[in-house]
């Protein structure tokens, strides 16, 4: 029993879930073409290997990584240094985000060129790299997490009030976007590295989360604060995914693979250039450490390429497809339908697993991955459901959900414990990954295009927002459970 | 009076609350848990990176007349005489302070008259954010510097019952070395500093050390 067997036996029963409930989609109502099914059964076979490749890599090489950087960071004890480094980070990571540049070429593409592809990517990236430094110095300078997150979402609000809806729709999904496989993990590191070295044992516990879920506020504003400058007409366009169809089973996959290996290495690229950096400049690591990470660095690697393979051929026409189907069934079952696909893909996410395992390692195993799994599983189930409703329901717009969202998220971050809250918003981040902006978008998209008369811009962008929304709040109610639970009066033997 | 032994069990990770439930069915009132990882001897592993295994130390308190059948249950319900099963083993306590009926005291005559070693452990178990507390107690009355672990821990108290599952709460063991003549002095001043004897405040617990280097002055 080694290792990577006991990360294989955890993600095949995380990838489980969402193959088994396929197929008996399959076998029941909604009869996939039998060559989407092949592919989809190989595609979740990729998932697995790579995922499982995947957590080995992070374990080794991100983990380490991120928290020495944190930590060489803050004992630097050089406000400047801390500032400059981290804001350069932030950009160079978030620029390489393959997951950016896509929303990025489509946002481009539906707009008709009116928001140019650079200036998204670059807005995007310094309001991360801002909101990186300032997660920093939160930690580094005890600003309370919740205060932060009620600034920051105010001044969201703010902005959000005089900005088109597309815009905010485009807004939180890059915010989303922003917070990928990889980035999450090194950025959850990066906190974990920071606030070890507080004397105070509870404070630097509470400190190891949130970082995430601040940093990704900085992808809002920058879209955001992008829109009140940019002057173009209403946006309309369609966002339909024009893959060209195939019946192959194969081909798509051998035709994903280089794009894919090709994204994946750019997006490595920054952190491999930071542990390149850091090793000459401030780790000197021994020849095993140094060994250890680079070994990382590559699982990492070749884990997100096989994963994302898995995903993007296996899946995502699998998604779309469903989608216009079950468009044609009746409007509780796309509901009950959405509920469900979304409560069992969230366990196939990668960097869920990450969290999860942070959270155990942070808290000595006292809060158990099964229940914040539960959490996040009711919170992304509800979050596709309320989507399908958008879609089902003229009148619903988007920010129908996310001011209440929010409204609610913020409010309860002030009788929540603040363990809890940094774990809630970051959960936030990491709910919206591949897996969600891929299989669950296109079959948000797929349900969306059987629906005649929709402004597809405005439908299928934003269901990631919402998916991002509600596990910040049913973990913060999470919580608010525990404390209760906890405030019993004084136990007498 | 009562004498009680320390058993320690290494098992690999997600298997503590199965070590505890055991435990407990053999009289066990709490356990105290804490990662750790094991290394894995294989050349191949080894190049690959990934000759590690996450582990979970669970550290139970018995009475001493117990401790056999505690080890035999342990190794028939987790198979621990197959390898890479984990391990188990007990050590003797000089003292043991915090559970109820608890306050089992060795003698200091006995104590200073035994023959091994100068120095013995002291191990506090303390809810989250008091390990600071107990080392600074500790250094009162001549302490060196204490060591935390981060753990977490179910007491001999019902433990609240989450849905499904229980809270544990989490905890911090700090190890205290120290020469024979000062421990009954500082297992007091962190007992009165954090009110070790009453009930929900933690344990305390010494055993021999034979020998100790790096104590400097």
């Amino acid at each position: 029993m080694n290792i990577l067997f006991i990360k294989f036996k955890e993600v095949l029963s995380s990838v489980l879930p969402i193959v088994l409930f396929v197929v008996i989609l399959h076998f029941t109502f909604l009869p996939l073409p039998t060559y989407l099914f092949i592919r989809f059964l190989i595609g979740a076979a990729f998932i697995i290997v790579g995922l499982s490749i995947f957590l080995l890599g992070v374990e080794l090489g991100i983990t380490p990584l991120g928290n020495h950087v944190g930590s060489s960071l803050s004992k630097s004890n050089n406000l400047a240094i801390l500032v400059v480094i981290t804001l350069v980070v932030g950009f160079f990571i978030s620029v390489a985000e393959p997951d950016l540049q896509i929303l990025a070429d489509q946002v481009s593409a539906v707009t008709g060129g009116a928001l140019g592809k650079m200036s998204i990517v670059g807005a995007v990236s310094i309001g991360i790299g801002a909101m990186l430094v300032y997660g920093l110095i939160r930690i580094v300078y005890n600003i309370k997490i919740h205060v932060s997150f009620l600034i920051l979402y105010g001044l969201i609000m703010i902005m959000a009030f005089f900005a088109r809806p597309e815009f905010l729709a485009i807004a939180f999904d890059a915010s989303g976007a922003t917070t990928g496989a990889l980035t999450v993990p090194f950025i959850l590191n990066l906190a974990i590295g920071v606030s070890v070295l507080k004397k105070n044992s509870r404070a630097s516990e509470q400190d190891s989360f949130g970082l995430v879920g601040i940093t990704s506020t900085g992808a809002i504003l920058g879209i955001l604060m992008m829109g009140l400058f940019a002057k173009t007409g209403a946006l309309q366009g369609s966002a339909g995914s024009a893959a060209a169809e195939t019946t192959s089973i194969i081909q798509p996959f051998l035709h994903r693979f280089p794009v894919t290996a090709f994204e994946s290495a750019v997006a490595l690229g920054p952190i491999a250039l930071i542990f390149i950096l850091f090793q000459i400049f401030s780790f000197h690591f021994n020849a095993r450490t140094t060994g250890k990470i680079l070994k990382g660095i590559l699982y990492t690697l070749i884990g997100l390429i096989l994963f994302l393979v898995g995903v993007h051929a296996g899946f995502m026409e699998v998604g779309s497809d469903l989608g216009v189907r079950i468009a044609r069934q009746n409007p509780f079952f796309v509901v009950a339908v959405g509920f469900v696909l979304g409560f069992v893909t969230i366990f196939a996410e990668p960097a869920v697993h990450v969290l999860t395992h942070q959270i155990e390692t942070v808290t000595s195993g006292s809060i158990k991955r099964g229940i914040i799994f539960a959490a996040l599983s009711i919170g992304v189930g509800a979050a596709v459901a309320l989507s399908m409703v958008r879609i089902l329901v003229p009148g619903i717009e988007l920010w129908h959900y996310l001011l209440p969202g929010f409204g609610i998220a913020v409010i309860l971050a002030f009788f929540v414990p603040e363990l809890f809250v940094g774990i809630a918003f970051d959960s936030g981040g990491v709910a919206s990954g591949p897996m969600t902006a891929t299989f669950i978008l296109a079959f948000s998209q797929g349900v969306a295009s059987a629906v005649p008369g929709l402004n597809m811009l405005e439908y299928a962008f934003g269901m990631i927002s919402v998916v991002a929304m509600m596990p910040i709040i049913t973990i913060e109610l999470l919580g608010l459970i525990s404390k209760i639970k906890n405030r019993k009066p004084k136990e007498q033997v | 009076m009562k004498e009680f032994s320390l058993i320690l069990c290494i098992v690999n990770e997600h298997l503590a609350s199965r070590v505890i439930k055991i435990t407990g069915h053999a009289g066990a009132k709490g356990a105290t848990v804490f990662y750790g990882k094991g290394m894995v001897r294989s050349k191949l592993l080894e190049i690959l990176g990934m000759d590690y295994l996450h582990k979970e130390i669970v550290l139970v308190i018995i009475e001493k007349e117990q401790s056999p059948q505690v080890l035999s249950a342990l190794k028939k319900e987790m198979s621990l005489e197959k390898p890479n099963h984990g391990i188990a083993f007990s050590v003797p306590l000089n003292n043991f302070i915090g559970a109820s009926h608890a306050d089992y005291y060795d003698r200091n005559e006995e104590r200073e008259s035994r023959e091994e070693g100068m120095y013995e452990a002291i191990f506090t178990v303390v809810n989250k954010g008091s390990a600071e507390d107990v080392i600074d107690a500790a250094k009162s009355e001549g302490a060196r510097g204490g060591t935390i672990i981060n753990a977490r821990g179910s007491g001999i108290h019902k433990t609240e019952m989450f849905f499904a599952m229980e809270i544990e709460p989490e905890k911090e063991i700090v190890l205290i070395l120290a020469k024979k003549e000062s421990v009954s002095k500082i297992v007091e001043a962190v007992c009165a500093k954090m009110k070790i004897r009453e009930p929900g405040n933690g344990i305390i617990f010494t055993c021999g050390v034979n020998d100790a280097v790096g104590l400097v002055g």
